[in-house]
């Protein structure tokens, strides 16, 4: 009788955990493993730019190399008089190059926080994308089904001293770590923008959201809608891609 | 016995005289007044100045001023603080300061901003911020995360006390610093532009930000009373060595605009007490030539009776002077009165703010008196009055008893 009770209990244990650890990670290892997902070791990608406002609307074509959490140079192939514009950035520092006044300039303080580009990205998006790995706690707030597959939805609050200026983010992963979605909110926890992923295709070696759109909360219809048209997942680059010299002149 | 027949003479035509009085009364006051006023306003921009952070002194590492970055702080403050130790006078303060630029931003705004490390009691006794917080708490002595940011900031950047700001600048290794700050005080200025322009943070908070070790940017010194800055300023300089690492100025250095508007205004005053003359003087001249046209039989009578055309002339100053004199005392009353009665309340400018602030003038004008202002104003009446007095004057002493005659 004991040991019947014993055996029940085991088995009972045994089937709830395993009920679990179909996924048992935790918030924070899911943020962590969709963004190395997306980023991949290194990558090279074709990508266009959208910038939608209500009275007009400029596209953009570039391409893009990422390495690691902190390492990316992005140029601008066209139209063509944005030809040559490039953004590097390595680790914490900045760049950009225009080959109209043929300068290189490192970005001050002062320009973090405007638009890159023209777009709705501000050059902090692009200089803090590790930010939230390293400066947030990050809890499971829901999950929902999409299309057969679990989505988890995580808010990501920043600890107290980091130099966000965010007051929470929430980001949606899909169980196979395709970021859906990442919210950012204010201290009040209003919406400020949202970047919606989606479009999901086999690109490269894996399954990927191709089309990228970040609007802010308030602004109607203006949008920024980053499409992947090619992408390439690689475990390394060379290290003389991410230089200021390459940023000037392109060796290929 | 001249001044006996002056004086009859004056109130021989009551209704004549009041009317030169008058003008010359509303003259002198407006000169009085006017000039009180000017001189308000420069105390309040000075005042102004002074404690939006400048003090009656500041010393600086050489290139500071010209560049005001992290790589050019002061590298060893103990030796401007032993120098001020030597030199100041008793009464003086000093405030030893991080100030550079940063941009401050939350989720929604950002701005470029001076960034000020201060101490906080020591920043007290220097500048304006030691009681310009209306709204929570001033900073204490360590304040890790504290942040004291103006009204017009606050409104602008939409957030309120004990909201996160975040400050980024380039700290001493050329890298981008960035910090969370938490909004604990809110500080009211005279000026909206101050307001925007500075956040406060504890000195200590900001070296560590920065990396700047025990460097400071600037050390401020408040002499008791605004004076003798200029001595002050000498010995320090001596202090300090010529060795050319420190740069020491006072205020009317480090305010060149200010300084230039006040070496403008006091020609201003004077030019206004010309034009306030001028536009009185008319009138004076005026009214005395009718004066004297009047009494053509009676200069004649005296000619006929051997009178001196010097006399006459004599005669006529007299009369004019002793109006004059009568208008002065009554017009200075005046003005004294009512300079008197507004140096309490004072005028208030807010309405007017946006234009005031372009001038970089005070929202409350506090007029203020000054004797030379006083003596220079009545001298020009006085000298001036008088001597536009000898036309009418000469003209009397040109009467010939014939003219009187046929006068009718």
């Amino acid at each position: 009788m004991k040991t019947r009770l014993v055996s029940f209990m085991v088995i009972g244990l045994l089937v709830i955990s395993g009920g679990i650890s179909a996924d048992t990670r935790s918030a924070d290892q899911r943020v962590r493993d969709g963004f190395e997902y997306y980023r991949g070791k290194s990558s090279e990608a074709a990508v266009e730019m959208i910038i939608h406002r209500p009275d007009w609307r400029r596209e953009m074509k570039m391409t893009a190399w990422t390495r690691g959490d902190a390492d990316s140079l992005i140029r601008i192939e066209s139209p063509a008089r944005d030809k040559g514009n490039g953004t590097l950035k390595t680790g914490k520092d900045m760049w950009m190059y225009n080959p109209k006044i043929n300068r290189v300039i490192k970005l001050p303080p002062s320009m973090m926080s405007q638009a890159w580009m023209g777009s709705d990205f501000s050059n902090n998006d692009l200089a803090k994308t590790d930010s939230i790995l390293n400066d947030y706690t990050h809890t499971l707030d829901k999950t929902e089904e999409v299309d057969g597959k679990q989505v988890y939805w995580i808010k990501s609050m920043p600890r107290p001293d980091a130099p966000v200026i965010w007051g929470m983010q929430r980001i949606a992963v899909r169980e196979d770590d395709i970021i859906l979605a990442q919210e950012f909110y204010d201290e009040d926890l209003e919406l400020v923008k949202s970047m919606r992923c989606y479009d999901i295709k086999m690109m490269g070696d894996r399954l990927y959201p191709v089309k990228w759109r970040m609007k802010k909360a308030d602004a109607g219809d203006s949008y920024t809608e980053l499409i992947y048209t090619e992408l390439r997942f690689m475990d390394t680059l060379s290290s003389t891609i991410f230089t200021v010299s390459n940023l000037k002149n392109p060796r290929r | 016995m001249d001044i006996t027949i002056a004086w009859r003479n004056i109130w021989r035509n009551p209704r004549r005289t009041a009317v030169i009085l008058i003008a010359v009364v509303i003259g002198i006051w407006s000169m009085v007044f006017m000039g009180a006023l000017m001189r308000g306003v420069e105390v309040g921009m000075i005042d102004n100045g002074i404690s939006t952070l400048t003090g009656d002194l500041q010393v600086h590492s050489r290139n500071y001023r010209n560049d005001p970055i992290v790589e050019n702080s002061i590298r060893e403050p103990e030796l401007v603080h032993a120098a001020l130790s030597k030199v100041l006078p008793p009464g003086a303060h000093s405030a030893f300061r991080v100030r550079l630029n940063a941009v401050a931003g939350n989720a929604r705004h950002s701005a470029g901003v001076t960034l000020v490390g201060i101490d906080a009691s020591a920043e007290k006794a220097v500048s304006f911020i030691g009681d310009a917080v209306t709204d929570g708490e001033y900073l204490s002595e360590s304040d890790a995360n504290g942040i004291l940011v103006g009204q017009e900031l606050l409104e602008t950047f939409d957030t309120r006390l004990g909201r996160k700001i975040i400050l980024m600048a380039q700290d001493a290794d050329g890298e981008i610093a960035s910090k969370a700050f938490r909004i604990k005080g809110i500080f009211q200025a005279e000026m909206k532009a101050t307001e925007k322009q500075f956040v406060f943070v504890s000195g200590s908070a900001a070296r560590k930000m920065l990396k700047m070790g025990n460097q400071v940017s600037e050390v401020c010194v408040a002499l008791p009373g605004h004076r003798n800055s200029e001595a002050v300023v000498a010995d320090l300089r001596r202090e300090l060595g010529t060795g050319g690492e420190f740069e020491v100025n006072t205020w009317r250095e480090l305010l060149p605009v200010l300084n230039a508007y006040l070496e403008m205004s006091n020609s201003f005053i004077f030019i206004w007490y010309v034009v306030m003359f001028v536009a009185m003087g008319f009138g004076l001249t005026n009214t005395t030539l009718m004066a004297v046209f009047e009494r053509m039989r009676e200069f004649g009578l005296l000619k006929a009776l051997g009178m001196r055309p010097a006399r006459i002339i004599r005669q006529v100053l007299i009369e004019s002077s002793i109006i004059l004199m009568i208008g002065m005392v009554i017009g200075n009353l005046l003005g004294i009165l009512s300079v008197l009665l507004l140096s309490n309340t004072g005028i208030d400018l807010s309405d007017l703010a946006a234009g005031v602030e372009y001038a970089g003038m005070s929202r409350m004008i506090y007029p203020v008196l000054l004797e030379s202002d006083i003596l220079v104003s009545n001298l020009v009446v006085f000298v001036l009055g008088a001597l536009v007095s000898l036309y009418p004057a000469s003209k009397a002493a040109r009467f010939t008893p014939i003219q009187a005659m046929a006068q009718t």
